[in-house]
């Protein structure tokens, strides 16, 4: 119920508000949304099998989120942040996979 | 391998099992009530989401936006340059109109007067109108509007001057090339795929205007080389070159010169006539 209400509080404020991301922050959002994207999997793949933690959640949150973006950040510095953003998103996005393959196990028993 | 292996197996955070085993029940156990962390860790999840999708539907159409908006804006500041030039040149005439009847009252300012007309002709900053030749050169037909290959159907900055160069030398007095009056100090130059003429960029097909005697012009134009070889570039090409003799050509004026550095040597006589 709670999660519920926090998901549509979230999508009503970020309608409502449409915040103004700085230009300087812009080319990290993909990839914080794929991080989130990551978190949240994980999260409902956790919560499915019993052994949710929200601390975890929250911790792995926020940490995959500025970890992913430091990365990218790092390599836009260094000059390779292409390459390395298309590894961040191969290997959150095998995680993404393979948790979602998890959830559906876990849902349909298929 | 091992490395994508560990990835697909592993993919559940190991801070959950941690968290479990340190809560002491196994898998499958009560599910925990959700706290506010959660519901704070959710929030903020789907607010980035929402985020960036937000972000990405504003900014799609924002960067033809911002093309158009930068092309609107070219276009009202060559138009606003446009009407400044047009400006320029009415308070010129006006300013020249005064000086002539200022100095009309005496014989000298008369001579004065009729000096500065002559110099302003000769010096391109004023506009003059009289009979003249006007000599037309176009791009080949068929030319791609891609820029790149083949520059040799093509009218090139060397022709345009080749053909003003002609005419200057075949006796014409004053030259415009597409309203764009040649002085002293005219550059006709390449800039990508435009030409540039005193700054300004002209567009083909290119008429190149000179005033002075049409016959004379004419004749002396058409037994000049380059003549020859716009004609022979004609017809291995396709240019477009072709030229008629007008009764009346209206050549503008060409923006006044600053000298910055140049300053006129006294000259003795006119010392002498002051004293």
């Amino acid at each position: 119920m709670i999660v519920l209400l926090a998901v549509v509080a979230g999508v009503v404020s970020g309608l409502v508000l449409q915040p103004n991301v700085p230009l300087d922050l812009q080319p990290y959002l993909p990839i914080a949304v794929v991080a989130a994207l990551d978190a949240l999997f994980g999260g409902v793949r956790a919560w499915l099998e019993g052994i949710f933690d929200d601390k975890v959640f929250v911790v792995s949150f926020v940490g995959n989120v500025l970890v992913a973006s430091l990365i990218v950040y790092l390599g836009d510095k260094l000059g390779v942040g292409g390459e390395l953003s298309t590894g961040i998103v191969v290997v959150l996005g095998i995680r993404i996979f393979s948790n979602a393959a998890a959830i559906r196990r876990h849902l349909f028993r298929a | 391998m091992s490395l994508l292996v560990d990835l697909s197996s592993s993919s559940l955070d190991p801070g959950y099992a941690e968290a479990a085993a340190r809560r002491g029940d196994g898998p499958g156990g009560a599910r925990p009530r959700p706290g506010p962390a959660l519901a704070l860790g959710v929030l903020a999840a789907t607010l980035l989401i929402v985020i960036a999708a937000v972000q990405a539907h504003v900014r799609a159409p924002a960067a033809g936006r911002t093309r158009a908006d930068l092309a609107a804006s070219v276009t009202r500041q060559a138009h606003a340059v446009d009407a400044l030039a047009h400006e320029v040149a009415g308070l010129r005439a006006a300013v020249g109109r005064l000086r002539d009847t200022e100095l009309a009252g005496t014989a000298t300012g008369a001579q004065l007067s009729a000096r500065i007309r002559a110099e302003e002709i000769a010096s391109g900053t004023a506009a003059v109108t009289g009979p003249g030749v006007e000599v037309t050169l176009g791009d080949a037909p068929g030319n791609g509007a891609t820029g790149g290959g083949s520059t040799r159907n093509r009218v090139l900055d060397r022709d345009l001057q080749a053909v003003v160069n002609a005419l200057w030398a075949a006796g014409a007095e004053a030259v415009a090339v597409d309203g764009q009056r040649l002085t002293a100090s005219s550059a006709i130059r390449q800039a990508g795929d435009a030409i540039l003429i005193n700054f300004t960029p002209v567009s083909g097909p290119y008429r190149v205007q000179a005033v002075g005697d049409p016959v004379a012009i004419e004749t002396a134009f058409a037994a000049s080389a380059t003549a020859g070889l716009m004609r022979s570039y004609s017809q291995l090409y396709g240019l477009r070159f072709d030229y008629s003799r007008e009764t009346e050509l209206r050549l503008p004026a060409a923006a006044e010169e600053t000298l910055r550095y140049a300053h006129p040597v006294p000259s003795p006589t006119a010392r002498g006539g002051h004293r």
